[in-house]
C-alpha cells in the first residue's frame, strides 16, 4: 500500500491548501490586523494592543446591532420552520398540480437575495408600493414601512421568511419523503388521528432532520447584511442595523480597518459559541433518545 | 372534517403561492410601465391601470438615459460564477474523493477534522472575508478584476462541493473502487474510469448548489470591484439608489432571477428521485 | 516458493481484524479459507489482493516482499461476495476493463474475451447493462473480469453467498470445472460453507477470530480437526461438542448420557474431556435415550433435529425428508466408534475415530482423493 501516500496527497492537498490560502490566512492576517490601528489616515500593521478591543466593549452602536441580529435571525427562523413544515406537510402526499407547486415553493430560495430586496423596496414604497396600496383598501391607513423601526424590523423578517421558507420546505420535504411507512401504517392501525400520528409520529422521525435545518438556516441568519442593506440601509436611524452591516460600515465605509477587524474577531467568536451552544439545546431537547 | 381539511390544504396552498409569485407579478408588470404608471401611486394591470411600454426591456441592451445596460454585468457574472463553480466543483470532488476513500492522518488530525475544516467554511461571515480579501486582493493588484474574484467565490463554493460529494462518494461502495485497482487502474484511474462516470447525480447536485450560490453573491461583489467588473447583482443594485427607474430595476432584476427559475426546475426533478436528501445529511 | 505470510496484523480503527498470522501458500492450486462471518477472511483477502494497509508483518512471493507492490501492479484478480460490475459499462466492456487497462491490442482482446464468455456463458449477454441480468449472471460477469487477464492469483470472497440455493448449486460445480486443474495461478476461496471447501479439495485454512486456527489438506482437517473450533467451522451444521467425563470404563455425556468406551478411546485416561460427534453420526434409534425436540428443519434431502440434552444442544441428521412434531421425545443413540475427544480446557484434539469416507456415500461419487 506504499504506493498510496502519492495519490492521497494528490487527491485532498490541492483543494487544501487553496482554501488554506484563501480563508485561513486572511482569518490569522485579520486576528493580527485587529490589534493595529489601521485607519484611513495611517494605514499599516503598527502594534497598539488590545486598544480596539476595550473600544468594542464600550461601543453600544456593536452590542445592539448584535442582539438586533439575534431577534431578527431567531424570529425569522423560527417562523421559516413552521411555514416550512406546514408547507412540507400540505404537499407530502398526493396533491393536485403535485409538481409546479413543489417548483413554485421553491423558486424564492433561488433567487438573488438583494435583487429581490430591490423588487421589494419598491413594494414597501410608503406612497407608491402595492403594500399600501392593499393595506388602504383593508382600511389600514399609511404604514410607514421602511420609516419607522418597527415596521422596517418587519419587512427585514418579512422578506427573509419568504426567501429562506423554500430552504426549510425543501429539507423537510425530503426528510418526510425518506420516511419509513411502517410506523404511520402502525398508528393507522392504532386508530390515531391526524394530529396524534403528527405528534407521536412525523415530528419524533423529523427532530434530527429539524435539529439540521434549524442550525443550518441559524447560521446563513447569522450573516444577514445584504437585505438590510438594500432594503432600509440599517435605517431608520441604526434600527435595522445588524452585527455584519455595522462592521462593515466602520471597515470598508469608514475604513476604520484595525477596528473592524477587532469587531469582526470578536463577532465571529460570539457566533460560534453561541451557535455551539444552540445547537446542542436544539439536540438535546429535540431528538429525544431512542427517537 | 376530511373536507374541512381539504378546504384548509387548498387555500393555504393558494395563499402561500400569492405570496411566492407576488414580488415576480409586481416586477413583472412594473418592467412595462413608464414614470406615469409608477409616480401617480400602484398601478397593476396594463392598458387598464397604465399604458404600457417596453422601453426598460429596450434599455437593458443598450444604454438609454435611466437604463441599465446589463449585458456586460450578465456577462461578468457568467464568467465568474460558471468559471469559480467548475474550479470548485474539480478541486472539491476530488478532494471529497480523498476523504472518503483513504485514511489521513497528520498528528492529532484526521479524516473527519479535514472534513469539516472544508465544510465549517461556510459558518465563516462574509463580512469577516472581505476586510482582508480587500486588503490582499490590493496588494496583488486584483481588486476590480474577473480574477480576483473567481478567486474569491472558489474559497466560497470549495465547502459545497466538498460538502455535497463527500457525502454522496460515502454512499458508493468501495468495492467498486477496489475492483477497479485490482483490474490495474491506479487510484487516479479508478477514480477517473469508474467513480466519476457513476457520480453523475452528485456532481449535478453539487454544480446546482455552487452556481446558484455564486450567481446569488452580492458582498463580495459589491465590496472588491468597483466599475470595471461589475457584476448583475452590484449592477442591479447601484440602480436603487439613484432616482428610481423602477421599470429598468424591474426588467434587469427579472433578467438576473430566470436563470435560477430553470435551476428551481431541475432541483425539483432530482427531488423527486431522492438524490437531495442523500445530499442534505 | 510461493506465498509467505509473516506474523501478519491487521488492526483497523484500533480494532484488531487479523492477528499474528503466518501462512505458506503455493504459487498454484486451490486454498479454501473458512470460517465464520467476521473471522478475518475477507481482510485476509485485502492483504493478498493489496488492498488493505497492514499494521505490522511481512508478505512475500517467491521470497520478494509484495507489500510494496501496490493492487493495480499485482496481477490479482477478486470476486466479492456482492455482485461488483461497473455500472456505466455494458457486459463487454466490463469484461475487457482490465484487458483494456493492460493495453492488449484488438485481436488479443476479442479472443479472450470470446474465450471467457464462452466458458461462463455469456455470449448473449455482452451487450447488455450488469443491472439487467439476474444475480447469477452478474456474479459470472464479475468472475469474467477476474478471470479474463493474466493472474497469479484469484480471490474469491464467498462469491455464492448472496446467490439462491439453486444457483449456488449449479456454480458450484463449474467453480470446481474451472479450477480442478489451476497450475498456472493460485484460486484462494474463502467461504463459511464446509460443502464448497470439500467440493473445491485442495488446502484449507480455518480462521477465527482473526488467527489461523488450522491448516492443511482438507480430508485432513476434516477428519482430525485441530481443535473444537475447526471441528465446529467446518462441519455443517457445526459438529456436537458436549462436556463429559471417563470413569469406570464408561463414558458419561452431559450428566445423563453413558456410552461405553468405544474402541479408539480405549487407552484415554480417566477424567473430563470434551466430545465432539457430527449430528450424521447420532442416529435415531428406537431403544436408545430420549430428549425433547427443540426444533427440527429440513435442510436439502435431510432433516435435521434439534434436542434438549439436559440443558445442552444436540444436534441430529437424518437422511430424507422426516417429520417430526413440535413437541416430544426421540429416542436417538451416539455411534461411539465415531466420538473425537478434546481436551476440557483448550479444546486441543486429542483422539479422532478412525479415518471413514470424507462425506460417506455423496462423498465417493464425488471422487475422493
Amino acid at each position: 500500500m506504499q504506493g498510496l501516500t502519492r495519490y492521497k496527497l494528490i487527491f485532498l492537498l490541492p483543494g487544501l491548501l487553496i482554501l488554506l490560502g484563501i480563508i485561513l490566512f486572511p482569518l490569522i492576517f485579520t486576528v493580527r490586523v485587529s490589534f493595529s490601528g489601521w485607519d484611513a489616515i495611517r494605514p499599516g500593521l503598527d502594534w497598539i494592543g488590545g486598544t480596539n478591543y476595550g473600544r468594542l466593549f464600550a461601543d453600544g452602536r456593536f452590542w445592539q446591532s448584535l442582539s438586533r441580529l439575534g431577534a431578527i435571525a431567531f424570529t425569522s427562523v423560527v417562523l421559516e420552520y413552521l411555514l416550512g413544515f406546514g408547507l412540507a406537510l400540505l404537499v407530502w402526499r398526493q396533491v393536485k398540480f403535485r409538481r409546479i407547486t413543489r417548483v413554485l415553493f421553491l423558486i424564492p430560495m433561488m433567487t438573488t437575495p438583494v435583487v429581490m430586496a430591490v423588487i421589494w423596496r419598491t413594494i414597501f414604497h410608503e406612497s407608491l408600493g402595492p403594500a399600501n396600496d392593499l393595506a388602504g383598501m383593508l382600511g389600514l391607513g399609511t404604514i410607514p414601512w421602511l420609516t419607522h423601526s418597527a415596521w422596517a424590523t418587519v419587512v427585514v423578517i418579512l422578506v427573509d421568511v419568504w426567501q429562506w421558507t423554500p430552504f426549510m420546505f425543501l429539507l423537510l420535504l425530503a426528510g418526510l419523503l425518506s420516511l419509513p411507512k411502517e410506523p404511520f401504517l402502525a398508528a393507522a392501525i392504532d386508530g390515531a388521528g391526524p394530529i396524534r400520528t403528527f405528534f407521536n409520529v412525523t415530528f419524533p422521525a423529523m427532530a434530527p432532520i429539524s435539529v439540521g435545518a434549524l442550525i443550518i438556516r441559524l447560521i446563513e441568519a447569522s450573516k444577514i447584511m445584504e437585505t438590510v442593506y438594500v432594503i432600509t440601509s440599517g435605517g431608520p436611524g441604526t434600527s435595522t442595523e445588524t452585527s455584519s452591516y455595522y462592521i462593515f460600515i466602520r471597515g470598508l465605509r469608514d475604513f476604520q480597518i484595525g477596528y473592524a477587524a477587532a469587531l469582526s474577531v470578536t463577532y465571529l467568536v460570539i457566533m460560534i459559541v453561541l451557535l455551539t451552544i444552540i445547537a446542542k439545546i436544539l439536540t438535546k431537547t429535540l431528538v429525544k433518545p431512542g427517537a | 372534517m376530511l373536507n374541512f381539511f381539504k378546504i384548509f390544504k387548498v387555500i393555504a396552498i393558494v395563499l402561500w403561492s400569492a405570496f411566492v409569485v407576488a414580488p415576480f407579478l409586481w416586477a413583472l408588470t412594473t418592467s412595462f410601465k413608464t414614470a406615469n404608471g409608477v409616480m401617480g401611486g400602484a398601478t397593476y394591470l396594463p392598458w387598464v391601470d397604465y399604458e404600457p411600454s417596453l422601453a426598460a426591456w429596450k434599455g437593458l441592451f443598450g444604454s438609454g438615459a435611466g437604463s441599465i445596460d446589463v449585458v456586460g454585468p450578465f456577462t461578468n457574472s457568467l464568467i465568474v460564477t460558471l468559471s469559480a463553480s467548475a474550479i470548485s466543483l474539480a478541486l472539491g470532488t476530488l478532494a471529497a474523493y480523498g476523504l472518503s476513500r483513504f485514511r489521513y492522518k497528520v498528528g492529532p488530525i484526521s479524516n473527519t477534522d479535514l472534513t469539516f475544516f472544508f465544510i465549517s467554511q461556510r459558518i465563516m461571515p462574509p463580512v469577516v472575508l472581505a476586510i482582508p480579501f480587500f486588503l490582499m486582493l490590493g496588494y496583488f493588484g486584483l481588486l476590480d478584476t474577473i480574477f480576483g474574484l473567481i478567486i474569491v467565490y472558489v474559497a466560497l463554493l470549495l465547502p459545497i462541493a466538498v460538502w455535497v460529494m463527500v457525502d454522496f462518494f460515502n454512499n458508493i461502495p468501495r468495492e467498486l473502487d477496489e475492483t477497479a485497482m485490482i483490474d490495474g487502474c491506479t487510484p487516479f484511474e479508478a477514480f477517473w474510469r469508474v467513480i466519476l462516470p457513476n457520480s453523475l447525480p452528485g456532481l449535478v447536485v453539487a454544480g446546482i448548489f455552487c452556481v446558484v450560490f455564486g450567481w446569488n453573491d452580492f458582498f463580495f461583489a459589491f465590496t472588491l470591484t468597483f466599475t470595471n467588473t461589475q457584476l448583475l447583482p452590484v449592477a442591479i443594485v447601484s440602480l436603487n439608489s439613484s432616482v428610481t427607474p423602477w421599470w429598468s430595476l424591474s426588467a434587469s432584476a427579472l433578467i438576473s432571477v430566470a436563470p435560477l427559475i430553470i435551476v428551481a426546475f431541475l432541483v425539483e426533478r432530482y427531488l423527486e428521485k431522492g438524490k437531495i436528501s442523500v445530499a442534505s445529511k | 516458493m510461493g506465498y509467505a505470510i509473516q506474523s501478519l496484523n491487521v488492526h483497523i480503527n484500533d480494532e484488531p481484524h487479523l492477528i499474528d498470522i503466518n501462512l505458506e501458500l503455493p504459487n498454484s492450486g486451490v486454498v479454501t479459507i473458512i470460517g465464520r462471518t467476521l473471522a478475518g477472511k475477507t481482510t485476509l483477502l485485502k492483504v493478498l489482493a493489496g488492498l488493505q494497509e497492514v499494521s505490522s508483518g511481512a508478505l512475500m512471493k517467491n521470497k520478494k516482499d509484495l507489500l510494496n507492490v501496490p493492487a493495480w501492479e499485482r496481477r490479482v484478480g477478486m470476486v466479492y461476495q456482492q455482485f461488483v460490475n461497473y455500472p456505466h459499462l455494458s457486459v463487454r466492456e466490463n469484461i475487457v476493463f482490465p484487458l483494456r487497462r493492460a493495453k492488449l491490442n484488438a485481436t488479443a482482446i476479442k479472443e479472450k474475451l470470446d474465450y471467457v464468455s464462452e466458458l461462463l456463458g455469456l455470449e448473449e449477454y455482452l451487450e447488455r447493462n450488469p443491472s439487467e441480468l439476474s444475480g447469477g449472471q452478474q456474479q459470472r460477469v464479475a468472475l469474467a473480469r477476474s478471470l479474463v487477464k493474466d493472474t497469479d492469483l484469484l480471490l474469491l470472497d464467498e462469491p455464492l453467498v448472496n446467490l439462491d440455493y439453486k444457483l449456488r448449486e449449479q456454480l458450484r460445480e463449474e467453480f470446481r470445472r474451472l479450477f480442478k486443474d489451476s497450475t498456472d495461478r493460485l484460486v484462494v476461496y474463502a467461504t463459511t460453507e464446509p460443502a464448497e471447501a470439500m467440493i473445491l479439495q485442495g488446502q484449507v485454512v480455518v480462521l477465527h477470530e482473526g488467527r489461523v486456527v488450522q491448516v492443511g489438506e482438507c480430508s485432513d482437517v476434516f477428519h482430525f480437526p485441530a481443535t473444537t473450533i475447526s471441528a465446529q467451522v467446518f462441519n455443517d451444521p457445526p459438529m456436537n461438542l458436549v462436556d463429559g467425563e471417563i470413569a469406570d470404563g464408561r463414558i458419561c455425556i452431559a450428566e445423563s448420557l453413558h456410552v461405553d468406551l468405544p474402541e479408539h478411546l480405549g487407552k484415554l485416561k480417566p477424567g473430563k474431556y470434551t466430545f465432539g460427534i457430527r449430528a450424521m453420526d447420532v442416529v435415531l434409534e428406537r431403544d436408545g435415550a430420549n430428549a425433547p425436540i427443540i426444533l427440527s428443519e429440513v435442510n436439502g434431502s435431510s432433516t435435521i433435529v434439534h434436542l434438549d440434552l439436559s440443558g445442552r444442544s444436540l444436534v441430529l441428521e437424518t437422511e430424507g425428508v422426516h417429520h417430526f412434531g413440535e413437541t416430544g421425545d426421540v429416542h436417538f443413540s451416539l455411534d461411539a466408534s465415531r466420538l473425537y475427544v478434546f481436551s476440557d480446557v483448550e479444546g486441543e484434539l486429542v483422539v479422532a475415530p478412525p479415518r471413514k469416507s470424507v462425506l460417506g456415500e455423496k462423498g465417493k461419487q464425488n471422487g475422493q482423493n
